[in-house]
């Protein structure tokens, strides 16, 4: 009796892992619209009330159901419908949670995913976008590895990225380095955005008056034509064009006093037109590089500015690559004045882009690739044993251990990657490989009648216990080497045989057992 | 079965040399590689440094852009990429060893009209060769380290020598032997070929195990039938990853997942030669000389 509730004890524990596994998996094959994978810091859309959140479950985005009126149902609807409407027009946007009304002005701000169908988070081959591995020019102590994952992080946002995933690294030979994983966005983007420092410095003659980030800049106007833009453009020699950004920042009171302490040791210059300058420009630097040097107004001489006018140029040989020159720089500009700098400089030492029309056809494939291998093993567990009651446990519990594996990786907030396709594989294969032990030692025991279904286990679990420690001995070194692209490998195939052997296994035996007995 | 017999009761030595000849016979074919090329087997462009770029054009032929590659660089490969729905071509994926990738537009724009802005259209990735050399360096010593984790553990568990040797060293044979046919074949090692010889010492071991264990530890049957009766339990095991491994390859399209399954299903047909002649062969022998019948 003790036994059979042991038995049964064992299967209720399978029984639990698949339901909690369905649960963190949620699948939601109806559900509609496109989902709400990001929001540019300041943008119409977050001034209307959008908001993300990237530690919410994949099933619980927001998702935009409709915009005035049209229903949304793919991402081609959503950007056809959006084309239509004209600035300055009111966008009435209706998501699954609630309705948000306003006005458009360029860009909206969102960035948004085909609807999310399950909580299973793909890695970036599997869905497109750019992976850099970024290599710090001097080793970094722990504040600094937190303080670059923040600001990176935090730079990715301000472009609406908020899919991303940072970490550091150490490798065998103790170098580091910090793996950034940025889906959907393109290579370009990427590379600008965390490859320079970001030191940004405003001074005048030697003196910094302010540098970037929220201490000393309060407000980075950003997206709004009335403070920020393009503002004139000038051939200045035969086919080169200059145009010159501008937009408005808010300094702080401690900076602002900084500015006029400064201010109030210069001269003022008088050029006899009316306009009058100080004798010192306030120069900007980004990464030791002057951007631009601004005259200052003698009427600034020993004031607390507050607001304060960032300009800069771009260059091309049309006007149209001067414009979209200039606009590129302006948005670095904007972006290192609200995140600040990078402690250390960081080297870009590999950087790959998967395109998103790859990773969707390689998700479709892996899970082909999955369901072809459970099949061809079936058969080949049906040839041999040519009874049902062995096979089709097999390939039951092969299913639910696929099915446990992604059902933690989406608890645990994890994103699957090839590798880690692969390693479920791997996982499943020497799953199958066990309960064939399994059931060959609980069928040789119908010839020798002496030995006790306990021992027969006991044996059984022997063999499995030590190519269970193998197997994660071989797979532990992953975590230290590859510049940790193969954690996702590892930590899948650790899953994947820990969970055969502590949760599928016992249940296969007990099923297995209950059905030789019958 | 009268044959196997035979077999295991009189030429088991005969089967201890034959598994070892496949050890030898893959050093000495490693070795040449490495006295020719310099390397104990080719590298792909993940491990070496360079450009891979993808160029998503139906219309581009696989064999002119070879072509066209072949007269500015040595070290190069071209693959088409395929609709997994409609198994149409829908592009190309070149990969070119050492090089920067402006040279790469340079030569690709001299024959093709491509607009190398678009990431619909032409995709770019870069490896610094560097940090590559580093990567490699680090997988390779990952993989000595699970193989000495992994050997650890076997002794552990069967807190005996001459059999604990057997297994590693079946495990190192079917390793060593997957390389070497991978340099017989000319494949490129990608980072996850490399990492797949991790799974082989895991796939490798399962039916040693067994066979160790129910030879050494089992005293239910005659040596001769607990020997057979492990061979039909890992035949089983090995035949089922073989079967789950080749319709991988059949299936997958990411060049990584189709090199992790070949390089496995190798590996796994010389395990049934190390395990059910080498690892047998040397059981048997310890078995006589221990008197476990």
């Amino acid at each position: 009796m003790k036994l059979k509730k042991f038995l049964k004890f064992r299967v209720l524990f399978l029984l639990f892992w698949i339901l909690v596994s369905i649960i963190a998996i949620n699948p939601r094959f109806n559900a509609e619209g496109v989902s709400i994978k990001g929001i540019e810091d300041n943008s119409t859309a977050a001034l209307a009330g959008i908001t993300y959140d990237s530690d919410v479950r994949l099933t619980n985005l927001e998702r935009i159901t409709s915009i005035n009126n049209n229903k949304i149902k793919n991402i081609q609807d959503y950007n056809n419908i959006l084309e239509k409407i004209n600035n300055s027009e009111i966008i009435r946007i209706n998501t699954n949670k609630n309705e948000y009304v306003m006005i458009k002005e360029g860009n909206l701000g969102i960035s948004v995913s085909e609807v999310q169908t399950s909580n299973i988070r793909r890695g970036l081959d599997l869905q497109g976008g750019t992976r850099v591995v970024l290599k710090p020019e001097q080793e970094l102590n722990d504040q600094e590895v937190k303080d670059i994952i923040r600001t990176i992080g935090s730079r990715l946002n301000v472009y609406g990225l908020s899919d991303i995933k940072i970490k550091q690294s150490t490798d065998l030979f103790g170098d580091s380095f910090i793996v950034a994983e940025v889906a959907g966005a393109s290579k370009q983007e990427v590379q600008d955005l965390i490859s320079s420092q970001g030191k940004f410095e405003a001074k005048i003659g030697n003196e910094t008056v302010f540098i970037g980030g929220k201490k000393d800049v309060t407000f980075v106007c950003r997206d709004d034509g009335r403070c920020s833009g393009i503002r004139q453009c000038n051939e200045i020699e035969q086919g080169l064009i200059s145009c010159q950004f501008e937009f408005s920042i808010k300094l702080s009171q401690e900076a602002a006093k900084k500015h006029a302490e400064v201010t109030d040791k210069l001269e003022i210059n008088s050029t006899g037109v009316g306009s009058s300058y100080l004798s010192k420009p306030l120069d900007l630097y980004l990464d030791n590089n002057l951007v631009d040097s601004l005259q200052i107004s003698s009427s600034l001489k020993g004031i607390e500015a507050i607001d304060i006018a960032i300009s800069g140029p771009g260059l091309g040989s049309t006007r149209d690559d001067a414009i979209d020159e200039a606009t590129k720089n302006m948005n670095k500009l904007q972006t290192v004045l609200i995140t600040g700098s990078l402690p250390v400089k960081l080297d870009i030492v590999k950087i790959d882009t998967i395109s998103p029309v790859l990773g969707n056809q390689f998700f479709k494939n892996a899970i082909w690739v999955i369901i072809a291998t459970v099949i061809a093993v079936s058969v080949i567990i049906f040839i041999r044993y040519r009874d049902l009651r062995i096979s089709l446990p097999v390939i039951l519990i092969s299913s639910s251990e696929i099915l446990i594996v992604l059902g933690i990786a989406a608890l645990i907030k994890y994103n699957l990657d090839l590798a880690a396709i692969a390693g479920i594989i791997a996982a499943v294969g020497t799953g199958v490989d066990d309960q064939i032990v399994i059931a060959d030692e609980i069928a040789s025991g119908k010839k020798e009648l002496v030995t006790s279904f306990k021992e027969k286990i006991k044996r059984a679990f022997f063999v499995i216990m030590v190519a269970w420690g193998t197997g994660i001995a071989s797979m532990l070194p992953l975590f230290w080497a590859g510049a940790g692209l193969f954690t996702g490998f590892a930590l899948t195939t650790i899953l994947g045989i820990s969970i055969g052997v502590f949760i599928t296994r016992p249940a296969f035996a007990s099923i297995v057992e209950a059905l030789e007995e019958n | 079965m009268a044959l196997l017999n035979n077999l295991y009761e009189k030429h088991y030595k005969k089967l201890i040399i034959l598994s070892y000849s496949i050890l030898l016979i893959s050093i000495i074919i490693i070795g040449i590689h490495y006295a020719i090329t310099g390397e104990f087997f080719q590298r792909d462009i993940s491990l070496k440094g360079g450009v891979s770029a993808t160029i998503y054009n139906e219309n581009i032929n696989i064999n002119d852009v070879k072509e066209l590659l072949s007269d500015s660089f040595k070290d190069y490969s071209v693959r088409e990429l395929t609709d997994f729905n409609t198994n149409k071509n829908i592009g190309l994926i070149i990969e070119v060893a050492d090089i920067p990738e402006k040279d790469l537009r340079n030569v690709l724009k001299t024959k093709y009209d491509i607009d190398f802005e678009n990431k619909e259209e032409y995709d770019p990735g870069l490896a610094t060769s560097s940090f590559s050399e580093t990567f490699y360096r680090g997988l390779l010593i990952a993989l000595l380290f699970s193989f000495i984790l992994m050997s650890i553990v076997v002794f552990f568990s069967f807190r005996t020598f001459i059999p604990g040797l057997a297994v590693i060293s079946a495990a190192l044979t079917d390793i060593l032997a997957a390389l070497a046919v991978i340099d017989i074949l000319g494949i490129k090692l990608s980072a996850a070929g490399i990492v797949s010889f991790l799974l082989i010492i895991g796939y490798s071991i399962d039916t040693d195990i067994l066979l160790t264990t129910r030879m050494l530890k089992r005293h239910d049957a005659p040596l001769i039938e607990r020997i057979k009766s492990s061979m039909k339990t890992g035949l089983t095991m090995t035949f089922a990853a073989i079967a789950a491994l080749v319709t991988g390859y059949f299936v997958a399209l990411p060049e990584e997942l189709k090199q992790m399954f070949l390089i496995i299903s190798i590996a796994l047909v010389f395990d049934i030669i190390t395990t059910y002649a080498g690892n047998v062969g040397i059981l048997i022998y310890y078995c006589k000389k221990k008197n476990i019948t």
